[in-house]
């Protein structure tokens, strides 16, 4: 036998064993008396420093969830994962294939992520959420929730901060935005366009800023130039630590305050940008921060620690155990209510999603409740600073009330 | 065209024919039957898929006549099939116009777009050429992004179904039929437009450029004329996928897609009509297998979750370097050699 006609063999052998394996892995996970949900999670592409990690929590939450809690209502929940890439035909196709495959309801990690899901499932009136949202995901509301306040939200909260906390100047404070080239540094500047005049900030200032940037000393410069008391950062950790060592390295930081949304503030902004570059800088997150003494807190390291090693200290670890946490009480409040025989997406919309109700996510972040007109289901915050190295809260749980967009 | 054995030609009618033997005839008949009748026994799920996989091969079979065809290397693809998609949003959701108009008028404007960034062509080829398309993708996404007040820049804009004579394509299925009549007509286009004296001129401006201008072939014309028809199809394929997806951002077309434009066509096989829909379909099958796979593999070996994620970039830099080593003439040339041997056998020669 030649090698030609072996390596042939072994080609139809290979294809053989990988058709006949898939179905029988998927077999594998299939088993009666579950609720079915969806996780499109971005584990890959260039938002994978913040998928991976929130990715690895919710997993690792929805197995302590059926190993140890024995489910929701005595129904173990099976999860229907797939990694979107970041890429949004891929989160097209993601969203048919879980409607499909029978889940009552997905999360995204991402705003863009969601975007992309979010018109083919408000049209199959198919549920979601999305842990990280810009205004836009859910103005006017209609199937898609947010897990927590929004870009907007935390633009909001931190100039509140300011206004009452660190402002020491007369008149109107100058604030400069650095944005990250898509919904989630633009969703601040929705909020800022919105609110600046109202609060008494003058926004002097839009630079915007890609997730692969390695400079901004050219936009800071410009920034310079026009005399900022705040420099206000939407973004992910990567390019947040660029801009602020390049701050540095212009001699503008320290002496102005730096701002962050919630997507910025990070333990590996810490790293990435070093301890003593981002040394007192402000933030806004949703959650409370590793080692705080809340009930959630012994499990969830317990699990981090045991599973996902690296993921300590990342705060979108918690962001997401929190979701895993939400993920389940919809489900059981929605068994609960109907019956695990009526279960669908609208009965899990209709009977969980609307009755959430000061649900406690184990103090990880604010209670969770749904209010007619608002979609998003916790609506509170809180101010960061970072010292020591350490992201330390300066405020309790600030209230995010919704802002009154207006998109046309 | 290679015939089975014992087949002639006796007319320039028959030596045209594309279907030319009972057998293809029956061929093209199941394929036909197979397709129509899939939205019937394929849930949501494979009808994404095979919507995604026609939208691309749209969209892939004009990269193919510009650069397979023509010789004209684009690595801009994604940013014209961002203004087919942001046209045919613009129009059908702003300002409220049938989806037919925007259909076209997402081909034309796209089209038009790649006119202007053509241009360069006449002077510059090869790798400056493809510096040139490059800027063109960030131009266009830079442009969609801050043209708010058209576009919604970053907020993105929410596209309504296509609809046709009170026909609205909301499902996947309907959508499928709709996706599937124009990727019929695409490649068809194509596979005639290669034959024609716009064609030959294509090829022979891919071939030898210098020696195409001596024959009498306008290459300013004709180069123009391939960036037009390769970006007319990206809009067609932008504004299809822009009905499909239902919302549009500009964040939707990066370069990495454009490249992967490259990588199908490339695998596929350049200038042949078969190629795009080869290529497509191997990208995005693998795609989906290793979406599929990797949960799989970490449910049944109880892997930590996402540590088979690293599959899929490893897969893909693989099947290019593969193919670029071992089939440079892309799986259109495997598809060749089948049938030649499926003709002659059992006999060797």
């Amino acid at each position: 036998m030649n090698w030609k006609k072996l390596l042939k063999i072994a080609g139809v052998v290979s294809l053989a064993l990988v058709i006949t394996i898939i179905p029988l892995l998927s077999a594998g996970c299939a088993a009666e008396s579950k609720v079915k949900v969806g996780f499109s999670i971005c584990y890959t592409g260039v938002a994978a420093e913040k998928g991976r990690p929130m990715g690895n929590a919710k997993l690792d939450c929805m197995k302590y969830i059926n190993e140890e809690l024995g489910g929701v209502a005595g129904y173990q929940i099976e999860v229907i994962w797939r990694d979107n890439q970041y890429d949004a035909s891929k989160a097209a196709i993601i969203i048919n294939e879980l409607m499909d495959k029978g889940c009552l309801f997905f999360t995204t990690n991402s705003s863009a992520m969601m975007t992309a899901s979010a018109e083919i499932a408000n049209r199959a009136e198919f549920p979601g959420f999305a842990v990280f949202s810009a205004p836009a995901l859910t103005n006017p509301p209609q199937h898609i929730y947010a897990q927590m306040p929004d870009y907007g939200d935390d633009w909001a909260a931190f100039s509140k901060y300011y206004l009452e906390n660190i402002w020491q100047g007369e008149g109107r404070p100058k604030m400069a935005l650095h944005l990250l080239n898509n919904s989630t540094g633009y969703g601040a500047r929705d909020a800022a366009l919105v609110l600046a005049d109202e609060l008494g900030i003058d926004i002097v200032a839009i630079e915007e800023h890609t997730a692969t940037t390695i400079s901004e000393i050219e936009s800071l410069t410009r920034i310079n130039a026009l005399n900022p008391d705040i420099l206000y950062i939407s973004s992910t950790p990567q390019p947040t630590s660029i801009i602020i060592k390049d701050a540095v390295d212009l001699g503008m930081y320290p002496g102005i305050t730096i701002g962050l949304g919630h997507a910025s503030i990070t333990s590996q902004l810490i790293e990435f940008a070093g301890a003593d570059v981002v040394e007192g800088v402000y933030g806004v997150y949703p959650t409370v921060n590793w080692g705080d003494d809340v009930p959630a807190m012994a499990k969830m390291t317990e699990y981090c620690q045991e599973y996902h090693p690296d993921d300590y200290g990342n705060m979108d670890y918690i962001t997401s155990w929190a979701e895993g946490l939400i993920v389940a009480e919809i489900l059981r409040l929605a068994v609960e209510n109907v019956g695990i025989d009526n279960l669908t997406p609208q009965a899990v919309e209709e009977y969980g999603f609307k009755k959430l109700d000061n649900f406690d996510v184990g103090g990880l972040h604010g209670p969770v409740t749904y209010t007619p007109g608002d979609n998003r289901l916790s609506k509170s915050v809180r101010v960061f600073q970072i010292l020591d190295g350490e992201i330390t809260p300066v405020t309790g749980w600030v209230e995010a009330p919704l802002i009154p967009y207006e998109f046309d | 065209m290679d015939l089975p054995a014992g087949t002639r030609n006796y007319t320039y009618a028959q030596d045209m024919a594309i279907f030319r033997t009972k057998t293809h005839w029956a061929m093209l008949l199941a394929l036909l039957v197979i397709l129509f009748t899939a939205p019937l026994y394929w849930g949501n799920y494979w009808l994404s898929v095979a919507n995604l996989i026609g939208i691309t091969i749209i969209a892939a079979t004009g990269l193919n006549i510009l650069t397979g065809y023509c010789g004209q290397l684009s690595i801009g693809h994604a940013g014209f099939i961002a203004v087919g998609a942001y046209t045919s949003a613009v129009l059908t959701n702003r300002l409220e116009l049938p989806f037919l108009v925007g259909l076209i008028a997402a081909g034309v404007f796209a089209g038009l777009i790649g006119l202007i960034f053509g241009i360069p062509s006449v002077r510059v080829k090869g790798f400056y050429l493809a510096i040139s398309t490059i800027a063109a993708q960030f131009i266009i996404i830079w442009v969609i992004s801050h043209w708010e007040s058209v576009t919604r820049g970053f907020l993105g804009i929410s596209v309504p179904p296509a609809s046709i004579g009170g026909i609205t394509f909301v499902s996947q299925g309907s959508q499928f039929y709709l996706i599937m009549i124009i990727v019929i007509l695409t490649v068809f286009f194509a596979k005639n437009l290669a034959r024609t004296r716009v064609g030959r001129a294509f090829i022979a401006i891919r071939d030898n450029d210098l020696a195409a201008e001596v024959m009498g072939i306008n290459l300013f014309r004709y180069k123009l004329l391939a960036f037009f028809i390769g970006c007319f199809l990206a809009g067609i394929a932008g504004s299809l996928l822009a009905h499909w997806i239902g919302f549009m951002s500009a964040e939707n077309f990066t370069l990495m897609d454009s490249i992967l434009y490259i990588g199908m066509i490339i695998i596929g096989g350049l200038g042949t009509t078969t190629g795009p829909i080869f290529g497509v379909i191997f990208i995005r099958m693998l795609q989906q297998g290793i979406m599929f796979i990797a949960p799989s593999l970490e449910n049944t070996f109880a892997l930590p979750a996402g540590f088979t994620t690293g599959i899929g970039p490893m897969v893909f830099g693989l099947a290019i370097i593969l193919f670029l080593i071992l089939e440079p003439r892309g799986l259109a040339h495997r598809w060749q050699l089948f049938k030649a041997s499926y003709r002659l056998w059992p006999f060797s020669y």
